[in-house]
């Protein structure tokens, strides 16, 4: 990562008229810079370009502004931005194609500063096929003269550093005419642009095409025109003309460049077909597109309707309750760690590797100590303890000593007074490296002969599962399917990257402040690694701004821990976008082959898988995903020979662990395709299918071990069978562009880190002089709602209100360690820890209360606000928690606390969970025939995870889960190339906005458990990814015939099966 | 420094000078010289949204404006919101529907509908959509934005005239569920 050297700041220029402007651009042209709007600026900086010397802002100039109609054509001044052109009538009026591809452009924000003469002068915006297509000359100043010249010739000249754009003038279409664009993208709004294409036929009063003009362009693709192809064309009826030979004409005529994420072939063809079908409509389509499959009805709707309610604020009435944290964000006011600032505050940054993997020659760190402002430098040397970290394997060093195994490694951190400084210093700090080969693949990590990421082999971990005689059994099949399902390289995204501060307390205690996961382990690793006792170190680890596994382990801790420990002052540090996407973890990107069979009447005999997954440079909680993987490998279906095995390899690509699903995702994409293509082979509907083959409610759990009662699979089922998503007919749209399908899936997940770990809950109840009942678990605030379902659980166990519950949390020294906030458990652990001390702390507050009232404890209940006479009829209180609490001493007033083991199966031969969860996801998609690009239009989740705790929070974990699951479906993965990520900001990495997800997304909440289930509710943070995947391939290949193995689902695959190829 | 610009614009309805370098971000002098850190920063390239404030009453990304392009201008951030009574009645919406999970990008999306109510109070939901496309949220999946924006509209349309004070008023009174207006 090349950090920018913030020297001086550039020099912004304001000149008054255009000839000024070419006069001082004239005169120093290879330090200046023409600006408008600038917003491409950060972009290039981000990249490690070097800032120009002087900006000359061109915003003012009187002849770049304005709109005027003219007789032939309509000049636009550059420099109106490009919001201003969206509301301009004249231009909505006289120029809709224009209109409608400025709302393709970046994003609202960004259109109130871009303007279109800086969209024209990039080269790469945008507008350009559009403007191309529309046939738009372009007014420029150079050499102190104004020209003319069309757009298209202007694009042919090299670039000259000292022109200025001083207008577009774009012709008017005065005759009848056809035109079309479409910007394809990585994702359905503000994305970069894969290829943009735009077309206007111009016809006669017969409908002849008199003249037509393509064009390409945007992004990567060089802008064009596409003569040729336009020829070709002209003189011929718009009725009668042949779309296809267009299409391939067109095809053979663009040039597009391929990069990691779209070929050169699928810009070429994806553009050609977009442009003959926005031209062509319905005619078109059916030239270019093969014919769909017929839509397969759903079978008759045979089952009960399961006693859900649809969780929603009107449904469920006074149960909606507003979050107690909610106000505050929304207002801005909630202080993250991040955002916190002291006078005496220095400014932390971390050096990274930038190489992926390397030796260390040397470190020189005396320039950056030398420079003026910086405080502190810290390197291996200052690790007194152990320099390695890891929740599983301790396998990661803080600060790399010899050797860096990815291009985030940390090699130092500065400590500076402000971040220009910090940001020097560490340009200041010189790596001598010895490079290594680089690992870059898991397949040839694993190969004979293959460079060592670690001492001990690539292998990091190998697991096992079999059973019965699998060998035998594939010759009882009578449908078999195999295929290799590959899973991306899944960012977290949270919002707030890693960062807080950390601060030496006066009494020689250290305080770090981070968000966090689990702030007690966060403390025992800082301890291991500082060399100093646990209990001289207080861990703050929430709020924080989104985690979703990825701050599960250490992040930016241990350098914030050195460096506040050798400054002895208080050090902030918050990692740019940058660095958190170029050190941060990923989800393990998994290979999955799984072939799998059954007989003659569909019952499933036979499994077989073969998974590898990375985990990058360090272990983190991989081998724990890897055992997640085993274990989820058939889903809730019974299967009676079954050999399976599972890698984890070692590369330098990143590093990879924890993230929301953890491995129980991906292995429901596979088992949930494979059942359904089994089906279809079979000839049984999906639903009756999966019915013959489930798991029995009371038997024992995939890997053979025991688990808890409440199965609601059937019901999952009958919830499918009855929805009214699922029975939707699948009829096309209008135009027949887009083909519709619906796909489903059922979701069985394990809750709990599992038999085989660790695994315990605590919590503590405290009557605060002040009448509130503190409610203290070393738990994380991460998004989840967790101090709404701290007051929802305590107010009900106890009989208390909501309100007078205090939730505390997230801060080693006030509460007891719960364990981690992951792996949906601590719904689970507050709950439990009120059900064991409501009883006892409930009744120290009644016999408080009957001693100083000269009562009867059993006379006396717990209620909203204090204590009541049981025996009234009425909600008077006989004292409020508040004067009870006055009128105790101290050690009077009521305390419980309670510690005990998250439930497990008795099962270790390998990691098993015990408490399940059940769900089902019902997707419906569009699949654009001209692209392969998939939509989602609507999104259904069933869950079954008993009770809903708090309503608004359990709709938005599940909506939430489906949208993660949503993009890792359709366009999420940090793609490596030489152990290098190509994107490294939210520019490139690609999470669904708005406008990529469901028009509609409903939730059910089916609540009902067994009457003998004594687990309570199933935490729900992993049940909304659960299932998304499959249900979006199930609808791709109920859409339009193909199975997506491969997710996010390559447009390009979608195609190639649905496009009729072009000729050669 | 010697390079410094002096710098005069509006902040939250008072008049604001300093001397800064001129590239300097807006989100910057926000969130390190006036202390407001509302405006958050997720990306500070104008890819999410996160930092968006009012300038001249439009929502534009304060990560890409520099000192130089806000000099003169009138800029609110998500605190000054609470002077604007659409601002008021966005953020009593979003809250009664709790529209957000980790909240940091929140701010950032009352400004961008604030700015979106202001001007077409009676947006069409693909018009929110479309407001809403440069801002991203990690935790919702947007349903429950799209449902606070939905019945921010609602309670525009029955804080009609002079009304609209009152409701707004009343709607940011509590930090839990009071519901003023509506149901």
């Amino acid at each position: 990562m090349k950090p920018r050297i913030t020297n001086a700041a550039p020099r912004v220029l304001r000149p008054k008229s255009l000839a000024d402007a070419v006069l001082l651009l004239a005169h120093a042209a290879d330090e200046s810079r023409v600006v408008a709007g600038a917003t491409a600026l950060q972009l290039e900086w981000q990249r490690g370009e070097p800032a120009p010397r002087q900006l000359i802002d061109v915003t003012k100039l009187p002849e770049l502004a304005g709109i005027t109609k003219g007789r032939v054509h309509m000049r636009i001044g550059a420099a109106m931005r490009l919001a201003e052109l969206e509301e301009s009538h004249l231009v909505a009026r006289e120029l809709p194609l224009l209109a409608e591809t400025l709302g393709r452009v970046a994003a609202p924000g960004v259109r109130q500063l871009a303007t279109i003469g800086g969209n024209i002068a990039g080269r790469t915006g945008c507008l350009i096929p559009t403007l191309l297509a529309l046939g738009a000359s372009i007014e420029l100043a150079v050499d102190g003269a104004i020209f003319v010249m069309t757009l298209r010739d202007w694009l042919r000249k090299p670039v000259r550093r000292d022109d200025i754009v001083v207008s577009v003038q774009i012709p008017l279409l005065g005759t009848a005419h056809k035109t079309t664009h479409c910007k394809i993208g990585l994702r359905a709004a503000f994305t970069p642009s894969v290829i943009g294409v735009a077309g206007t036929l111009l016809l006669d009063s017969t409908g002849r095409i008199e003249m037509a003009r393509f064009a390409v362009g945007g992004g990567a693709t060089p802008p064009q025109c596409l003569d040729r192809a336009a020829a070709s064309v002209a003189g011929h009826a718009l009725a009668a003309l042949d779309w296809r030979s267009l299409r391939d004409a067109l095809v053979r005529e663009i040039d597009a460049p391929s990069d990691p994420v779209r070929s050169s072939q699928y810009r070429k063809i994806a553009a050609a077909n977009a442009l003959v079908t926005g031209l062509g409509g319905e005619r078109a389509i059916e030239q270019v597109c093969r014919s769909l499959p017929e839509p397969r009805p759903p079978a008759a709707r045979d089952a009960r309707k399961p006693d859900t309610v649809e969780v929603t604020r009107h449904a469920l009435g006074e149960r909606w309750r507003v979050r107690p944290d909610i106000a505050d964000k929304v207002a801005g006011r909630l202080a993250y760690l991040t955002d916190h600032r002291r006078p005496d505050m220095l400014v932390a940054r971390i050096l990274r590797a930038g190489i992926p993997h390397a030796r260390i020659v040397s470190i020189d760190t005396s320039a950056a100590e030398a420079l003026p402002g910086v405080v502190a430098v810290v390197t291996a040397h200052d690790i007194k303890g152990q320099n390695g970290y890891g929740i599983v394997v301790q396998d990661q060093p803080a600060l790399c000593a010899d050797k860096v195994r990815y291009a985030g490694d940390a090699v130092a951190a500065v400590a500076a007074v402000d971040q220009r400084t910090a940001e020097r210093a560490l340009a200041l700090i010189r790596v001598e490296y010895e490079p290594l080969p680089v690992v870059d693949d898991m397949e040839s990590a694993l190969a004979s002969g293959a460079a060592l990421v670690h001492g001990a082999g690539n292998l990091q971990r190998e697991l096992h599962f079999a059973r019965g005689d699998v060998d035998t059994a594939w010759s009882q099949c009578a449908h078999i399917v195999e295929d290799t399902y590959v899973t991306p390289r899944q960012m977290h995204a949270f919002m707030e990257t890693e960062g807080g501060y950390a601060v030496p307390e006066t009494d020689g205690t250290l305080s770090v402040c981070v968000g966090g996961q689990h702030g007690a382990r966060d403390r025992m690793q800082l301890a291991r690694i500082l060399a100093i006792p646990e209990d001289r170190i207080r861990v703050v680890s929430s709020p924080t701004g989104g985690a979703f596994g990825g701050k599960d382990e250490l992040t930016v801790q241990p350098a914030l821990a050195l460096l506040a420990l050798k400054c002895g002052r208080p050090v902030r540090l918050h990692l740019d976008r940058a660095e958190s996407s170029l050190g941060g973890r990923m989800r393990n990107p998994m290979r999955i082959r799984m072939r799998t069979g059954c007989d003659a009447s569909g019952i499933l005999i036979a499994q077989e898988m073969d998974l590898l997954m990375d985990t990058g440079a360090y272990a983190s909680l991989s081998p724990s995903v890897l055992e997640t993987c085993l274990e989820h490998a058939c889903g809730p279906y019974e299967v009676a020979n079954v050999r399976n095995r599972g890698r984890l390899a070692h590369t330098n690509n990143g590093i990879c662990g924890a993230f929301r699903g953890f491995g129980a995702n991906q292995m429901t994409y596979a088992i949930e395709c494979q059942v359904t293509r089994l089906a279809d082979a079979a000839g049984i509907d999906p639903i009756v299918f999966r019915r013959r083959n489930l798991r029995k409610p009371g038997s024992p759990g995939y890997l053979g071990q025991e688990i808890a009662p409440s199965d609601r699979l059937v019901e999952m089922l009958d919830a499918v069978s009855n929805s009214d998503l699922w029975r939707k007919p699948r009829i096309g749209t209008a135009n027949k562009r887009l083909a519709i399908g619906t796909g489903f899936a059922l979701l069985h997940q394990g809750t709990g880190l599992g038999s085989v770990v660790p695994d315990t809950g605590a919590g503590r109840l405290t009557l605060l002089p002040g009448g509130r009942i503190e409610a203290a678990f070393g738990l994380d605030e991460i998004g989840q709602g967790l101090m709404a379902s701290i007051q929802a659980t305590v107010a009900a166990a106890l009989g208390c209100d909501r309100d007078d519950v205090l939730p505390v949390f997230g801060d080693t020294a006030r509460t007891p360690d719960s364990g981690s906030t992951t792996a949906s458990r601590g719904s689970y652990v507050v709950w439990k820890s009120a059900e064991l001390m409501a009883p006892d702390f409930g009744r120290q507050l009644r016999r408080a209360a009957a001693d100083l009232l000269d009562r009867r404890p059993d006379d006396i209940v717990v209620a909203p606000g204090g204590l009541r006479d049981s025996r009234a009829n009425t909600d008077d209180l006989l004292i409020s928690f508040a004067t009870l609490a006055q009128n105790l001493a101290p050690q009077a007033r009521p305390r419980a606390e309670c510690a005990f083991d998250f439930p497990k199966t008795n099962y270790t031969a390998g990691n098993a969970r015990f408490i399940f969860a059940s769900g089902a996801t019902v997707a419906r998609v569009a699949v654009d025939r001209a692209t392969g690009e998939v939509r989602v239009l609507d999104l259904e989740q069933h869950v079954a995870a008993g009770p809903v705790i708090d309503p608004a929070c359990y709709l938005g974990q599940i909506e939430g889960g489906g949208a993660q699951g949503l993009g890792f479906t359709l366009s999420e993965d940090m793609i490596l190339q030489g152990g290098r990520y190509i994107a490294n900001n939210l520019d490139g990495y690609m999470i669904p906005t708005v406008a990529d997800v469901p028009q509609t997304s409903r939730v059910f909440a089916l609540e009902d458990l067994d009457r003998d289930d004594v687990f309570g509710p199933r935490g729900i943070g992993e049940l909304g990814i659960g299932a998304v995947t499959p249900a979006i391939a199930a609808a791709v290949a109920d859409a339009c015939g193909v199975w997506p193995a491969v997710t996010p689902i390559p447009p390009e695959t979608v195609l190639a099966a649905i496009s009729e190829g072009p000729a050669q | 420094m010697t390079d410094d610009m002096p710098l005069r614009f509006r902040l939250n309805g008072e008049e604001r000078v300093i001397r800064v370098p001129a590239d300097t971000r807006l989100v910057d002098l926000l969130r390190e010289n006036f202390g407001l850190t509302a405006a958050k920063t997720a990306c500070r390239i104008g890819r999410c949204g996160s930092c968006l404030v009012l300038m001249n009453g439009n929502a534009v990304n304060s990560c890409l404006l520099m000192a130089w392009q806000i000099d003169g201008a009138d800029i609110v951030s998500a605190e000054g919101l609470a002077t604007l009574p659409e601002g008021r009645i966005v953020r009593e919406a979003l809250v009664r529907e709790v529209a957000f999970q980790c909240g940091y990008c929140a701010p950032g999306f009352t400004v961008a509908l604030t700015a979106l109510l202001r001007r077409r109070r009676d947006a069409a939901e693909a018009e929110v959509r479309a407001a809403l496309g440069g801002n991203l949220c990690r935790c919702t999946g947007y349903a429950s934005i799209l449902r606070g924006a939905a019945l921010a509209q609602q309670l525009l349309h029955c804080a009609v005239g002079d009304d609209i004070r009152e409701v707004a008023h009343a709607g940011t009174s509590g930090q839990t569920d009071a519901a003023p207006v509506l149901e």
